[in-house]
């Protein structure tokens, strides 16, 4: 079995038709929802997408979002944190405290505006010392923040404590929430195009590449990752918010949860870390494959085992990405799986 | 000031079990470049093994050491031989989140088959121990102790006077020149890891002994063994001792002088002392290795 | 002619050895001048502490009279100084232009995305690798290489370039064609400083030659002088080479391509 789109004439054209489809479907599948509205409704429409389908739809526009700022820290700049899920909690967090009643109470615009904000300043605090580690070091630190955050916001009443946050409950809304999500989304892909683009970008692949010689040509590398990861907090940020939002529920699991941490981290490398649409492939793919996994059996610990297996085979087979087999150079075959076993293994 | 001690004899029990820990995560670490974040798996996997041992053939916990560590060591061989060894030359990260997948595989697998109830192993010693001056000293904890001190000495000795141990040693300071003496590497590299698992098995052990255990109960203990490591320094198991003894006499002491402190700051503090460390002596207490 | 690059009693300790103590020369604007040393000499330390790596313990470095101790190396790279590694440091997963580009981009240069590809082209053009400029790194030999690397410093536009062991590992042949490589960039108007042990290559090029030795600096003159004195001999070779030399005729016996 052997399928590539390498860069010539025609593989560009080839990966161009895959890019209007691509396009085509997102429009239809952003359209479809406005099928439940009661305008589409008296207009005699079918009904499209129900409930559930919404909800997954937005969960995916989130996690488009949560892996694409995963991107431009671990996959751009080749900083893999493992603790990103801080800045989704920080930023759920902020809006559900601004908004909530007993509180700031403020309006639900100004919750999901805050919402970055506490994040970015936050990763600037800790990005200093923190981006100083390298590799496992930079791993395990930013993983013990997360789990440090979490712990701390538990046991804050002002923060709702153990019990949690409970930011008012917006009645037929599920439209709205899927499209703030997917406006996020945008938000998300396009800060990361316009980063690939400019000097800030090449600046940031120049220190994964190789920090040291960055350094000596004249990249401010603290400056480069600080921004990066303020960047990247924002974005992470923003969803949490929406998400305090949209589930009307927030506490230190759904925050600070794990789960989500290690999902948004294999999106982006499952779709193709440092690319551009490699974060949306990847949650595409991975949300839509724990869903069929959700769906079959009740039991959570089989998603589970799912996921760490997805971890293993993604590391094992598909290091690059999905994305390097639709227009970069491998093609997917046996033959390239085994050379690129034997290429780091040993 | 008796209470003092007290604390401090405890504290240095408790860092026994930390010592345990975090051998074996030291070695792989030093030698294989590999942050294992699926040892509080392993670890927790050996302590259902002593579980299961003591509550079906009513196996004393301390005598079912050897068998923990033979069925971990020959988990962690396999493991190592059949998938990490295949991305062992690739970035870093990949190594991190094949462990992370392994990790979730082997706790879901360990939900599946125990449910998430807490089980405990409480030999007929339990609660027993003796008073030295004043200071209560747990039989078990005690016992704890000496094996995880056991433990550290037999992979010291391992390490430094034995050929297989040269042999690591080779392999963790060059990988091509080991190669080029004829060091089979894959097999070395899995022979390493396995006695990292077999460590984490006796750890488990000792764990299952002085607290109740569920399948998500290992995940702390590989946060803990990344501290206890940089505490003391990556490459030498006396600097993984220091760490160990030492970051448990800070947690214990710490929750005595701050009462309020619940379970979950464990981690905090844990944290803590980590970033501490990174940013103020990155090699550790005695490390000989460069932080990055 | 004026100094460019100043060092005034620099010193450098790592744990208890001193890697370079009280290093004084100066490196004037538009000449070529050459580093040379035993291995462990303290020659690289001297780079690093130029460029910003290391911070020296004691002494002054100025550059166009800014002074650069205690600068961070991406400050130093921005003030017009630009710097090659021994063992090479390319950025592998792109191509070449985009290993040049990215120098243009920063450093001294600092030329906006739209202009940097077009100045990676002219500095390829100079180094001659414009004909690979579209291949990836990991494609490359060695001797080009070691050519990207000072492109891409190049790219920066810096006024002082210092090249480390921009030779080591090349065949006769390739020796040739890099040393016309420095002195085409050395035509463009960059000043260089060159670290090396390939004698040829020093006495072939450099107009002024420093010798290191254990961190201090043992001769400083012409490198015809310089190779002739006993001293810097018995340094490289010994003392039997070093009583030899004092009758030998224009390069000490074995001191040629001692690399």
């Amino acid at each position: 079995m052997s399928f590539s789109i390498a860069p010539t004439a025609e593989g560009r054209r080839l990966r161009r038709l895959l890019l209007l489809i691509f396009l085509i479907a997102l429009v239809l599948v952003l359209l479809a929802p406005l099928t439940s509205t009661d305008q589409a409704d008296t207009m005699g429409l079918p009904e499209l997408v129900d409930r559930a389908q919404l909800r997954i739809l937005t969960t995916i526009a989130m996690f488009v979002v949560l892996a694409s700022a995963w991107n431009l820290v671990g996959g751009l700049t080749g900083y893999g944190s493992f603790g990103n899920v801080a800045f989704f909690g920080l930023g759920a967090y902020t809006c559900a405290v601004v908004v909530d009643t007993h509180r700031l109470h403020l309006p639900l615009a100004m919750g999901i505006a805050l919402a970055p904000v506490v994040p970015a300043a936050f990763a600037v605090l800790v990005g200093l010392p923190l981006l100083r580690l390298r590799g496992h070091y930079f791993a395990i630190a930013t993983l013990g923040t997360a789990v440090a955050v979490g712990e701390v916001v538990k046991n804050i009443e002002f923060l709702g404590g153990a019990t949690g946050l409970f930011p008012p409950i917006l009645r037929r809304a599920d439209l709205l929430f899927l499209y703030l999500m997917v406006a996020a989304a945008a938000i998300a892909v396009i800060v990361t195009r316009l980063v690939l683009r400019s000097r800030f970008g090449y600046g940031l692949i120049a220190i994964r590449e190789n920090e040291d010689a960055a350094q000596v040509i004249g990249v401010n590398t603290t400056a480069h990752k600080v921004v990066a990861f303020a960047i990247a907090a924002a974005l992470s940020g923003l969803a949490g918010g929406i998400f305090a939002l949209w589930n009307s529920f927030i506490d230190q699991s759904l925050g600070f949860s794990l789960d989500f941490n290690i999902q948004m981290i294999l999106m982006a490398v499952l779709g193709g870390a440092g690319t551009l649409f490699g974060p949306v492939l990847g949650a595409v793919v991975l949300e839509l494959l724990i869903q069929v996994l959700a769906g079959r059996s009740d039991v959570a610990v089989y998603a589970q085992i799912g996921l760490g297996l997805l971890l293993a085979i993604t590391v094992l087979f598909v290091p690059r990405g999905i994305v390097d087999f639709l227009g970069g150079s491998s093609r997917l075959s046996w033959a390239h799986l085994r050379r690129s076993l034997r290429e780091t293994g040993v | 000031m008796t209470l003092l001690l007290q604390q401090i004899v405890l504290g240095l029990l408790v860092g026994g079990v930390y010592v345990a820990v975090a051998v074996g995560f030291s070695l792989v670490w030093g030698i294989l470049n590999i942050v294992n974040l699926a040892h509080g798996a392993m670890i927790i996997t050996g302590a259902y093994l002593t579980w299961w041992l003591f509550a079906t053939y009513h196996l004393d916990p301390f005598l079912s050491l050897p068998v923990v560590a033979v069925v971990l060591f020959a988990f962690g061989y396999l493991l190592q031989r059949v998938l990490v060894n295949r991305v062992i030359r690739a970035p870093l990260f990949f190594t991190l989140l094949l462990t992370f997948g392994v990790n979730l595989v082997l706790v879901n697998l360990l939900l599946l088959l125990f449910k998430s109830d807490f089980r405990s192993v409480t030999p007929a010693y339990s609660g027993s121990g003796i008073g030295i001056g004043g200071v209560q000293v747990p039989y078990i904890r005690l016992a704890a102790l000496a094996v995880a001190l056991l433990v550290a000495v037999a992979v010291a000795v391992l390490l430094n006077r034995t050929r297989t141990g040269a042999a690591i040693q080779a392999v963790g300071a060059d990988r091509d020149a080991a190669r080029l003496v004829g060091i089979d590497l894959r097999h070395v590299y899995a022979l390493t890891f396995a006695i990292g698992a077999a460590c984490a098995g006796i750890a488990g052990a000792l764990i299952s002994t002085t607290q109740a255990i569920t399948p998500t109960a290992g995940e702390p203990y590989t946060l803990q063994a990344f501290v206890v490591v940089v505490l003391g320094g990556l490459g030498r198991v006396g600097a993984t001792v220091v760490g160990g003894l030492l970051f448990g006499l800070i947690e214990t002491l710490g929750q005595t002088m701050v009462p309020g402190l619940g379970a979950g700051w464990a981690n905090a503090i844990a944290f803590a002392i980590l970033v501490l460390v990174l940013v103020v002596r990155p090699q550790g207490l005695m490390g000989l290795g460069r932080p990055q | 002619m004026a100094a460019l690059l100043s060092l005034t009693g620099v010193t450098k300790r790592f744990g208890g050895v001193a890697a370079l103590d009280g290093v004084t020369f100066d490196v004037d604007d538009g000449e070529i001048l050459g580093v040379i040393g035993p291995n462990g000499a303290g020659k690289t330390t001297l780079l690093n502490c130029v460029s910003g790596v290391h911070r020296p313990d004691a002494g002054a470095i100025t550059f166009a009279g800014i002074p650069l101790r205690g600068l961070a190396p991406h400050r130093v790279a921005r003030l017009g100084i630009g710097r090659t590694f021994q063992v090479v440091k390319p950025f592998a997963s792109m191509t070449v232009r985009e290993n040049a580009a990215v120098g243009a981009l920063f450093g001294a240069s600092r030329l906006p995305p739209g202009r940097a590809f077009a100045a990676a082209d002219e500095v390829l053009e100079l180094v001659g690798m414009a004909d690979k400029r579209w291949q990836p790194v990991a494609s490359l030999t060695i001797p080009d290489r070691k050519r990207l690397e000072v492109a891409r410093a190049l790219a920066t536009r810096p006024r002082l370039l210092l090249l480390d062991e921009v030779m080591a590992g090349l065949n006769a042949v390739e020796v040739d064609e890099a040393l016309d490589m420095v002195r085409t960039v050395h035509g463009s108007g960059v000043t260089i400083v060159l670290i090396e042990h390939v004698m040829r290559v020093v006495i072939g090029v450099c107009q002024r030659v420093v010798v290191l030795h254990f961190g201090q600096m043992l001769a400083e003159g012409r490198p015809a002088e310089v190779l002739r004195d006993p001293r810097v001999v018995e340094a490289y070779l010994g003392e039997r080479y070093a009583k030899r030399a004092g009758s030998a005729p224009t390069s000490p016996p074995g001191a040629a391509d001692a690399s």
